[in-house]
C-alpha cells in the first residue's frame, strides 16, 4: 500500500515536471532546426550549425549579458531589501503595519504598462538619463514584492523557540540571526531569489519603457520575431538553462554532507 | 560584401505574385527616367534647423529589426561601415523600434517636453510619421545636403501628411495582400469577401491588429477607397468585420505571428505582409501571396529626424542611402520595396534575379492596385476605437 | 551593541527602510502620477489637463465590466490549476528531493531563461491544430473533430497557468520544506490514515505557501494581457489588452489609469477578504 502510494506521488511529480519542460524540449529540438528562411516554425532538417555559432546574431551575445547581469544583480539587492522588510512584518510589532502591506501588495497588483510609462515619466522629470541602471531600479522595485511574500511564508512557520534557545545559551541578536534564523530560513529567500531573478530575466514591458538604449534579451527577441527569430535564441535559452543546472549539480556532487536543520 | 547563398536560392523559389519583370515597366511604374533628375526640390531655399554644416561623430539610427544589410559572419553593417568611411562619421546602429505605438508610448513623454530623445534618425510607419510631422516632434531636414532625394520614386514623392517631403524620406515600402495555402484552401483567393464569407474557411483566417491594413483592405472590398476614409465605408467595413468575429470565422487578429500559424496550417488564409511571405516561401513554396482584385494596400517606412536630432549628419546619412548603388545593397538584403529609382538597374550587378522579383521592384500593374490608407483617418481616435473594439481591446 | 539594545523599537523601522525607501521613491512617487493622470482629460493634439474626470473610472467600469469579471475568472482558475500542479510537484522536492532540490528547484524556473514569447510561441506548436496534443484528444473523444485548442479560452488559461507555475511551487516548497517530518509520522503513529495525516498535519502547516503562492499567481495573472494576446480571440480579451490598447493605441492616457487603479483596487479588496479569511496570524500577515 505504501508503496504504490509513494509511487503515485512520484509519477504525478513527473507528470509535472514534464508539463512544465514540454516547451522548453520543443524549443531546444528547434534549436537544431536548420530553416531555409528566417523563421523558425516548421521543422526543415537537422543541423548543429546553430551551436557551433551561438552568438552570430548581432546584439543577441549583447542583450543575453545584460538580461544576466540586470537579472543577477536586481535579485541580489531586493532579496537583501525584501528579506529585511520580512522580518519586520513577521517579527515585530510596529505603526503601519497596514500601510506597510499595502505597499507590498500594490506593485504585483499594477498593469506593468502603465508602471513602465510611469516610472519613466519619473525618471524624465528627474533627469536620469534612462538605459542599464534605470532598468536595475525598475527591476528591484517590482521584485521586492514578490521576495517579501516568499519570505514571509517561511517566516511564518518558523519556531521561534529555537532563537529563544540560542539566546538562553548567551547569542547576541547578531548572532542568533547569523548562525540560527538564517540558515533555517534560507530555502525561503533562496526561492525568493530565484522568483526575482526569474522575473527579472523575463521582464519585457516595464524593461521597454526605461531601458533607453540598452537591450535585453526579451526586447531583443520581440524585436527580432517580426522578422523571424533566429534559432540561436533557441540555443542560447538552451544554454544558459544548461550552464544553471550543471552548476546546480556540480554543488551538489561536491557538497559535504551537513546535518540539516531541522528536518 | 558577402551573401549567404541560401538568400539567392530563397528568392528563386519565391512563387509569389506572378506578374512578368520588365525593367521599362518598373521604370515607368515608378515613374522616373533614368533616375538623377533635376528637379526643383533639390534646392530648398534656407530650411535647416540650426543651420549647423558640420559633421557630428556620432550619428544614432533607431530602426526595425532586420532592415539593413548585414554581414552575417562578421556582423558588421557594410553600409553603415562605407558610410563611416567616407564621412568619418562613426554611427550607433539600434533595432529597437518593433511596433509604433510602442514606439511612440516610449517616447511620448521625453518628446512632449520637447526634449531630445537620443536619436538622430528613427523610421516610422506612415501615419505614425503623419503624427509625429503634426505634432512638430521633428526637425526639418536639411535639402540642401540631400541632393540625391531627387531619387526618390515619384509615387512617394508627396504623401499628404508631408507634401514636399521636408520632414521625411521613405526607407522601404511594403505590400498587404493575403497570404495563403491554396493547397489547405482548394483553390485560389482573390478577395477579402472570400475569407470572410466561405464556410470552408471558418476559424482558418486571420487579420492584423494594423488598422491601415486590415481596414484598408476591408474597405477596398466593400467597394471604397481607403486613401480618403468616408465614414459609411468605414462604418460598413466594421460590422462585417464584427460579424466575421462573432461568427467565429476570424480566428484571430494578429501581429506578425499569423507567420507562425500559417507555416503550421493553423490556419489556411491571413491578412499579410510581402516580406514576411517572402521568407514563409522559402520552407514552403507552395504558400502564395496575392493582392485582393479588389486592392491592397501599400505602406512605407520613413526617416524621420526626432526632436533634438542633428539634422546635418542625418541628412548627410539619408543622402548617401537615396545613392543608387548603396540602395541596391541595401534592397538585396533587405528584400521590401525600394523607394530609390535606379536601384534596380545597381542591382543586377549584385543579383540579377532580384531585379526580377516583383515584391522588391513592384510591377505597374501591382502598383496600380495598392493604395496608401488616409494617414488622418489612420490616426482618428473615434475610428480607432471602433477598430480596437471589435479586436477586443 | 548596547545602543541596539537600548533601541529596540526602531529595530523594525530598521529593516523596514530600505525596503520600503525604495518602494517609496519608485513605485509611490510613480503611482501618485499615475493618479493624477487618472483624472485628466485630453489627446495628443490638444494636450491632457487635470479636470477631475472621475468620468474615467465611471467609464472604465461601465464599459469594460466584461473584461474585469473574464480577468477575474481566467486568474482565478488558472490559480486553482496551478495550485494542482504545483502542490504535489513542492511536496516531492520538499519531502523526496534530498541533495537534488536546488537542481529541480531550478528546473521549475527554466522556462523564464527562454522569455516568454518563444515559450508561448512553442505551446503554439504543441498545441497546433495538426499537432499531436489536439490528434490525441481528438482520438479519445475529449475534442471534437473540428475543434482546436489554440484561440480559445482554454488555451489562454492554460497559458497564465503554465507562466505563473513557478510563482505557485516556489512559495509552496519553501513553506512544506519546514514541515518536521517528524509530526507526520507521529500522526500516524497515532492511526491516522495517509490521507488524514495530510489533510490534519501537512497541509494546515502548509498554509503560509499556499497563501503565499496563490497571491503572487492571481495578482499579476489578473493583469496578464500576454496571454489572451496570442493565445486567444477578441472574445477572451481581459482587462490588461484594454489598458494596453488604451495607453499605447488610443493614447488615452486617463483611461488607461483610471482603468488600472480600478483593477488594482479590486484586487486589493479580493486580497483583504482572502487573508481575514484565511487569518492573519500564522500568514505572519
Amino acid at each position: 500500500m505504501t508503496f504504490a502510494r509513494r509511487h503515485v506521488l512520484t509519477a504525478y511529480a513527473l507528470l509535472a515536471f514534464g508539463y512544465l519542460m514540454l516547451p522548453i524540449a520543443v524549443v531546444i529540438a528547434f534549436s537544431f532546426n536548420d530553416p531555409l528562411g528566417r523563421f523558425n516554425f516548421t521543422w526543415q532538417g537537422f543541423t548543429l550549425q546553430h551551436w557551433e555559432n551561438p552568438f552570430g546574431p548581432p546584439g543577441l551575445r549583447d542583450a543575453i549579458v545584460a538580461s544576466l547581469q540586470i537579472a543577477a544583480l536586481a535579485s541580489l539587492v531586493a532579496t537583501i531589501l525584501g528579506t529585511l522588510v520580512a522580518l519586520a512584518l513577521v517579527r515585530y510589532g510596529f505603526r503601519g503595519r497596514g500601510l506597510t502591506n499595502l505597499l507590498i501588495f500594490m506593485p504585483m497588483t499594477t498593469p506593468e504598462i502603465v508602471m513602465g510609462a510611469s516610472l519613466l515619466a519619473l525618471f524624465l522629470n528627474v533627469g536620469v538619463a534612462t538605459g542599464f541602471w534605470t532598468i536595475f531600479i525598475a527591476h528591484v522595485m517590482f521584485d521586492i514584492s514578490f521576495v517579501v511574500v516568499t519570505v514571509k511564508a517561511r517566516l511564518a512557520g518558523f519556531d521561534r523557540h529555537l532563537e529563544e534557545a540560542a539566546m538562553d545559551l548567551g547569542a547576541n541578536p547578531f548572532t542568533t540571526f547569523a548562525r540560527v534564523t538564517l540558515p533555517l530560513i534560507a530555502p525561503g529567500v533562496a526561492a525568493g531569489a530565484l522568483l526575482a531573478f526569474a522575473l527579472s530575466v523575463d521582464d519585457f514591458v516595464i524593461t521597454l519603457f526605461n531601458a533607453g538604449s540598452t537591450i535585453t534579451f526579451p526586447l531583443y527577441v520581440w524585436g527580432a520575431a517580426r522578422v523571424g527569430v533566429p534559432p540561436q535564441v533557441n540555443v542560447i535559452g538552451t544554454m544558459i538553462f544548461l550552464v544553471a543546472a550543471g552548476l546546480m549539480l556540480a554543488s551538489v556532487l561536491v557538497q559535504t554532507r551537513r546535518p540539516k536543520g531541522t528536518s | 560584401m558577402t551573401r549567404p547563398l541560401t538568400r539567392r536560392e530563397l528568392l528563386e523559389r519565391a512563387a509569389l505574385g506572378g506578374a512578368a519583370l520588365s525593367l521599362p515597366a518598373f521604370l515607368a511604374a515608378c515613374g522616373g527616367g533614368n533616375g538623377i533628375e533635376g528637379t526643383a526640390t533639390t534646392t530648398a531655399a534656407g530650411t535647416t534647423t540650426g543651420g549647423s554644416k558640420t559633421l557630428a561623430d556620432t550619428l544614432t539610427i533607431s530602426n526595425w529589426t532586420l532592415y539593413i544589410d548585414i554581414d552575417e559572419e562578421t556582423k558588421k553593417y557594410p553600409t553603415l561601415e562605407q558610410f563611416t568611411a567616407e564621412t568619418g562619421v562613426a554611427v550607433d546602429y539600434i533595432e529597437d523600434v518593433n511596433d509604433n505605438d510602442e514606439w511612440f508610448g516610449k517616447n511620448q513623454a521625453a518628446l512632449s517636453k520637447g526634449q531630445a530623445i537620443g536619436r538622430d534618425i528613427t523610421v516610422l510607419t506612415d501615419w505614425m510619421a503623419a503624427r509625429m510631422v503634426r505634432l512638430g516632434y521633428v526637425e526639418k531636414l536639411d535639402k540642401e545636403a540631400i541632393p540625391n532625394a531627387s531619387n526618390l520614386v515619384s509615387a512617394l514623392a508627396s504623401p499628404g501628411w508631408d507634401p514636399n517631403r521636408e520632414y521625411s524620406l521613405p526607407w522601404q515600402s511594403g505590400l498587404t495582400g493575403i497570404g495563403y495555402d491554396p493547397e489547405r484552401v482548394g483553390g485560389e483567393i482573390t478577395s477579402i469577401s472570400q475569407l470572410l464569407e466561405d464556410p470552408k474557411l471558418k476559424g482558418k483566417v486571420t487579420f492584423l491588429t494594423e488598422m491601415p491594413d486590415t481596414m484598408g483592405l476591408m474597405i477596398l472590398d466593400g467597394g471604397g477607397d481607403p486613401s480618403t476614409v468616408a465614414k459609411a465605408d468605414f462604418d460598413r467595413a466594421i460590422e462585417r468585420l464584427q460579424a466575421g468575429v462573432d461568427s467565429g470565422q476570424i480566428r484571430q487578429f494578429t501581429g506578425n505571428d499569423y507567420s507562425g500559424m500559417l507555416a503550421k496550417g493553423d490556419i489556411w488564409a491571413a491578412v499579410g505582409w510581402s516580406g514576411d511571405m517572402v521568407q514563409l516561401t522559402a520552407d514552403n513554396p507552395n504558400l502564395k501571396f496575392v493582392i485582393p482584385d479588389a486592392g491592397g494596400m501599400i505602406w512605407t517606412d520613413n526617416m524621420l529626424i526626432p526632436t533634438g536630432g542633428d539634422v546635418f549628419t542625418a541628412s548627410t546619412f539619408m543622402n548617401f542611402v537615396y545613392d543608387p548603388k548603396v540602395a541596391a545593397q541595401i534592397e538585396a538584403y533587405v528584400n521590401f520595396i525600394c523607394p530609390v529609382d535606379g536601384a534596380a538597374e545597381e542591382i543586377k550587378a549584385i543579383d540579377a534575379s532580384l531585379a526580377d522579383n516583383t515584391l522588391i521592384f513592384p510591377d505597374e500593374a501591382t502598383l496600380a492596385k495598392v493604395k496608401i490608407f488616409d494617414a488622418e483617418a489612420a490616426d482618428d481616435n473615434a475610428y480607432k476605437q471602433q477598430f480596437q473594439a471589435v479586436i477586443g481591446a | 551593541m548596547g545602543w541596539l539594545h537600548r533601541h529596540r523599537g526602531l529595530v523594525p523601522y530598521l529593516l523596514l527602510a530600505p525596503g520600503l525607501a525604495w518602494l517609496a521613491l519608485f513605485f509611490v512617487v510613480p503611482t501618485y502620477y499615475l493618479a493624477n493622470t487618472s483624472l485628466q482629460t485630453g489627446s495628443l493634439d490638444a494636450g491632457y489637463a487635470f479636470t477631475w474626470a472621475w468620468d474615467n473610472y465611471a467609464d472604465a467600469i461601465s464599459t469594460y465590466h466584461e473584461q474585469f469579471v473574464r480577468s477575474l475568472q481566467y486568474a482565478g482558475i488558472a490559480t486553482v490549476a496551478a495550485f494542482l500542479v504545483s502542490y504535489p510537484l513542492a511536496y516531492f522536492i520538499a519531502f523526496r528531493g534530498g541533495r537534488w532540490k536546488g537542481v529541480l528547484l531550478l528546473l521549475i524556473i527554466a522556462p523564464f531563461f527562454v522569455t516568454y514569447l518563444i515559450r508561448t510561441l512553442a505551446w503554439q506548436t504543441i498545441l497546433s491544430d495538426s499537432g499531436f496534443v489536439v490528434n490525441a484528444l481528438q482520438t479519445v473523444g475529449l475534442l471534437g473533430d473540428g475543434d482546436r485548442l489554440l484561440a480559445t479560452s482554454t488555451a489562454v488559461i492554460a497559458g497564465i497557468t503554465y507562466n505563473f507555475l513557478p510563482f505557485m511551487a516556489l512559495p509552496l516548497y519553501v513553506s512544506l520544506e519546514q514541515i518536521d517530518g517528524r509530526l507526520i509520522e507521529a500522526a500516524e503513529d497515532l492511526y491516522a490514515s495517509k490521507v488524514k495525516a495530510f489533510l490534519r498535519v501537512t497541509l494546515p502547516l502548509s498554509l503560509p505557501g499556499v497563501f503565499a503562492g496563490t497571491l503572487l499567481t492571481f495578482i499579476p495573472a489578473a493583469g496578464d494581457f500576454i496571454n489572451a494576446e496570442l493565445l486567444g480571440t477578441p472574445r477572451q480579451s481581459m482587462i490588461g489588452n484594454v489598458i494596453q490598447s488604451k495607453f499605447l493605441v488610443l493614447t488615452d492616457y486617463g483611461q488607461a489609469a483610471a482603468l488600472s487603479f480600478t483593477l488594482m483596487a479590486a484586487i486589493l479588496v479580493l486580497i483583504a477578504i482572502y487573508t481575514k479569511v484565511l487569518g492573519t496570524e500564522r500568514m505572519g500577515v
